[in-house]
Formats: C-alpha cells, structure tokens, sequence
C-alpha cells in the first residue's frame, strides 16, 4: 500500500493507492496483421481519506489504431488472440457483462421508453429492489442527471448528449464498477464536451469503487479528467499498437482540479503527449 | 418557382398535403390518358369500368363473394404469419437453421407443379386453398424477416450481454419485441402477395365462389369492362388493407413514426 501526498493550488491531498483492481496481461489480437501487441497495464483501487471518489482511467490513441477492439476485449465481448483481462480485487478474467460499456453511438433499445431502458438497467443488477425501491432509483438518477422529463419519451427523441447520459446511468443501475466509454467527447462541441467532462466527473464521484475506463482519441479532455491515462500508439518497425506511455496524473499533482485545463503544466503535459500519438 | 422545381427534385421532403394533391394530379392525368387513347378500341374506357364496378357492386352474390376472398386471405395470412414467424425465430437456434433456409428457397418453387400433390394431401377444395395459400406466403415471409433480423445491429446483442441477460432474453428483448413492428410491415408486404394469389387459388376450387372466381368467369365470356372493374375492385381493397396495416404499425408501435423517413 502506498501512501501519496501531492500539491494542487498549494492544497495537500492524500490518496492511496490500494491493490490491484484491473490487469490486462500481454494482450494480444491478430486478423489478417497484428492489430494489437502485447498491451499490458494495471489499475489500482485509488482511495482519498473522508472522501467518496471513483477514479478515470484513459486508454488514449489515435483514430484506427485498435481503441474499439481493445474496448471490446476489456469488456469481455471479445476474446484476444492471447493474453488475459483479470478484474477485481480477486482479479479473475473477466466475463462479459461484469463491465458496462457505453459506446460511440450510445446504443439503447430505440422499442422501449427511457424509463424502460433504464428499468432493463435494474433488471439485470447485482443488487435486487422491489418495483417501488427500482422507480425511486431511477428517478434519483434521472432527477441529478436532468432526465426526469425524459423518462416518457423514446430514445430517437433525445439528443446526442442526453442518451449519452442515459446510455451511463443503465449501465451504473446494472451495479457495474466498471463502466467503459468508447469515444465520449467525439462529434461534440467545445461547450458540450466540457458537459461531459463535468457528467464523467459526477459519475465517478457516485461510488467508491466506481471506475470509468475511457477510450478516446481526444487527449485534452481525457487527461483533463483522468487519474491515470495510457497511450496506445504504434512504435517504430513494429506491427501492432501497444501501451507506449503510462502516465500517473495524480503524482504529477494534475487530478482533482475542475480548471486543470487553465494550468500551464497541464498545457504542457497535453503538447508532449501530442509528439508521443 | 422554386416549390414546382422543388417537386422535381430528389430527396426533397414535402408535406402530406402536397403528397397528396400530387397523388391525385397523378391518378386524374392517368385516367385522362386512358380515356383518351382506349376509346374505341378494345380495352375498356375508365368510365365503363367504373359503370361496371358500379354494377357488379350492387349485383346480389357481390358481397358473399367480397368476404369468402377476404376470409381466405386473412386465415392464410394468419396461419403463414404463425409459422413464417416459428421458422424465423427458430432459425436462430443453429440445429433449425437449415429448415428457414430451405424455407427461404422454396421461393422458387412454382406452385403450379405442387397442385397435384396439395390435392391429394387435402380433404376438400377449402384445404387445397389454403394449404397452396400458406404455402406459397410462407417463404417470402420468411424471407422478408429474415432480412430484418439480419440486418439487427450487433451492438444491439452486445448490449444485452453487459445487462447480463442470457441468449433467450437476448432473443426475446431484441428479436421477438424489438422487431414486433416490423412483423406488422412484413405482413403488409406479404399481404399484397396474398391477396395477389387468392384470384389464382380460388380458380382451382370454385364451387366456394370467391372474387377469383367471378374473375375467372367474366374473362371466359371475354366481358373485358366487369374484368377490369373486379381487378379496379381488387385493387381498391389491396390499397385499403395495405393503408390500414401501415397505420395500424404506427398506432400500437409509436416509436416506429420516429425512424420512418417523413
């Protein structure tokens, strides 16, 4: 166990860094080439004194270069050709539907209304409620997330952004710790992706043990809102994309912090990653 | 101007006032030309088909004729949906694959050859209908939703899975309800089929009458003007049944309205 301390606006923060929570070992996925090569990297189960916070972790890289695909075997939809995904304080493989996922396109089932989709959230939950006990927790979710006018309609009738949020919350009802987003801030304007921002934000402050994997080629935001981040990016002479960088925001004292943006060693940090795509 | 040229322009959406009233320039410019160009000659005016369906309409045996096809079409429809619809549902479950694909190839059958055979596998003139009826829906049913439930997004069973629901609630939540309405615009197209056959079947076994029948009757005594006027007929209740299916689609399946191009 580590004890870390680490300044942000002179402000001491302690956090801990508890055991392993997500182990990807020697991933690797071949077709027709090598589309990923032997991506390994772990995720401890952060902890801040007298607080409740999940954590964010970015897989970062650029736009086809096998982001999707490792998201799928993250989430235990897809086997690799070799390698494992070990999840869990007991870090057994994982299996599919132990991880939520919310991709690109934000699918939900377009034949239900919302409060419906967010019913088959809970229908499937590790936690079982009575019918009253389910509506109430859909309208907490709803009432903090700006849905609860929303519950009646179907999702065409929702925008980008709201079935994002809704997309989230089924994915949280079902009482998944970890929860996988496949490209949240792509085709969003400046102004709705800080939205985002803030919602990821809000969704990993719910729980404890809540941790948001994002796979995303937008650097900026992703580190923006990430204790930890890594970059998948091809190396030189070699076929496959792999984990080329790992970097610790929180020891770099840039996590945390809602204006991170504005701060010129976060600036800085966002310019040498850009080199290292 | 720029409306006219807007109505020779393609992808542009328009009204459903504007729709209509193109309809109807487009039926009034059809029956001009047909009055113009078949008077005097063999083919029946359109005002003599409309003389003709005037009268077959209020002639005594019309109305028994009317519900004996319409009570074929709709038990043959109902009992091809019921097993177009166990075919395609059970072709997910690989060991019954093969049958909806050989379903799916029976297509090309030609039920002229299997008339025979339907004779001698049924009871009575009723049976033989119908069994040829089923028989000649159930393959473009089945194709037809086939097509559907291939075309279902794969994203859509992966979300299944992380709501942790087993392949029969998959199969239940994506196939069975998620793909209710779409049965309903499968019948619609299969309807036409239906109704389409129903003048063919019914002319292997008259003695039940039928709008077949008294087709088949009016072309042997070459009465071209009550021809046209039964087809007009036949065309007319296709028409009303094809409306009523599509409206019914978008009343009990509302969200359908949202993903239909206006």
């Amino acid at each position: 166990m580590v004890i870390s301390i680490h300044k942000i606006t002179g402000q001491e923060i302690m956090y801990q860094k508890e055991e392993i929570i997500l182990k990807v070992e020697n991933i690797h996925l071949a077709y027709d080439r090598l589309i990923l090569r032997d991506v390994s990297f772990e995720v401890h189960n952060i902890t801040r004194p007298n607080l409740q916070q999940g954590q964010v972790v970015s897989l970062i890289g650029r736009s086809g270069i096998g982001k999707t695909q490792l998201f799928k075997i993250l989430s235990g939809l897809q086997n690799p050709t070799s390698g494992k995904v070990l999840i869990g304080s007991d870090l057994h493989p994982v299996v599919e539907g132990e991880v939520g996922i919310v991709p690109q396109n934000y699918i939900l089932f377009n034949h239900r209304s919302i409060l419906d989709n967010l019913n088959l959230g809970l229908r499937g939950s590790i936690n079982k409620l009575n019918d009253h006990e389910k509506i109430e927790l859909i309208n907490k979710y709803a009432s903090k997330f700006g849905l609860s006018e929303h519950l009646k309609k179907y999702p065409m009738q929702l925008s980008g952004g709201q079935r994002q949020r809704v997309s989230i919350i089924q994915q949280i009802l079902t009482g998944n710790k970890f929860i996988l987003l496949d490209e949240p801030f792509s085709g969003l304007d400046p102004v709705i992706k800080d939205k985002v921002v803030e919602l990821l934000i809000n969704i990993s402050e719910l729980d404890e043990l809540n941790t948001l994997v994002i796979v995303s080629h937008d650097l900026e935001n992703s580190l923006a809102i990430s204790d930890t981040a890594f970059i998948l990016a091809n190396q030189e002479n070699q076929e496959g994309a792999t984990i080329t960088e790992k970097i610790d925001l929180m020891e770099m004292g840039l996590t945390w912090d809602r204006e991170i943006k504005t701060k010129k060693k976060f600036q800085d940090l966002v310019a040498e990653m850009k080199f290292k795509m | 101007m720029g409306f006219l040229k807007s109505l020779f322009t393609p992808l542009t959406n328009t009204s459903y006032k504007t729709s209509s009233i193109l309809v109807a320039i487009n039926v009034l410019l059809a029956i001009v030309l047909w009055q113009v160009f078949a008077s005097g000659g063999l083919i029946p005016t359109p005002l003599k088909i409309g003389q003709a369906a005037l009268r077959i309409m209020a002639s005594n045996g019309f109305y028994d004729n009317f519900f004996i096809s319409l009570t074929l079409t709709l038990k043959g429809m109902s009992y091809s949906i019921l097993i177009a619809l166990v075919i395609c549902y059970l072709s997910l479950i690989p060991f019954f694959n093969p049958l909806a694909k050989f379903v799916i190839k029976c297509r090309y059958l030609t039920l002229t050859g299997l008339i025979f055979l339907f004779t001698l596998l049924t009871s009575d003139g009723h049976n033989l209908k119908m069994g040829l009826l089923i028989f000649g829906i159930v393959p473009f049913f089945v194709t037809s939703f086939l097509s559907i439930i291939d075309s279902i997004n794969e994203q859509e069973y992966e979300l299944c899975k992380t709501l942790r629901m087993n392949n029969w609630q998959t199969l239940l939540e994506v196939v069975i309800i998620g793909k209710l309405d779409m049965v309903f615009e499968v019948m619609r197209q299969n309807f036409a089929i239906a109704w389409m056959m129903i003048t063919m079947v019914e002319g292997l076994s008259m003695s039940e009458g039928g709008l077949g029948t008294m087709l088949i009757k009016s072309n042997k005594y070459i009465d071209l003007g009550s021809v046209f006027a039964i087809l007009l007929i036949i065309f007319a209740i296709g028409v009303f049944f094809d409306y009523l299916l599509k409206n019914l689609r978008m009343w009990l399946f509302p969200y359908t309205k949202l993903q239909v191009r206006k």
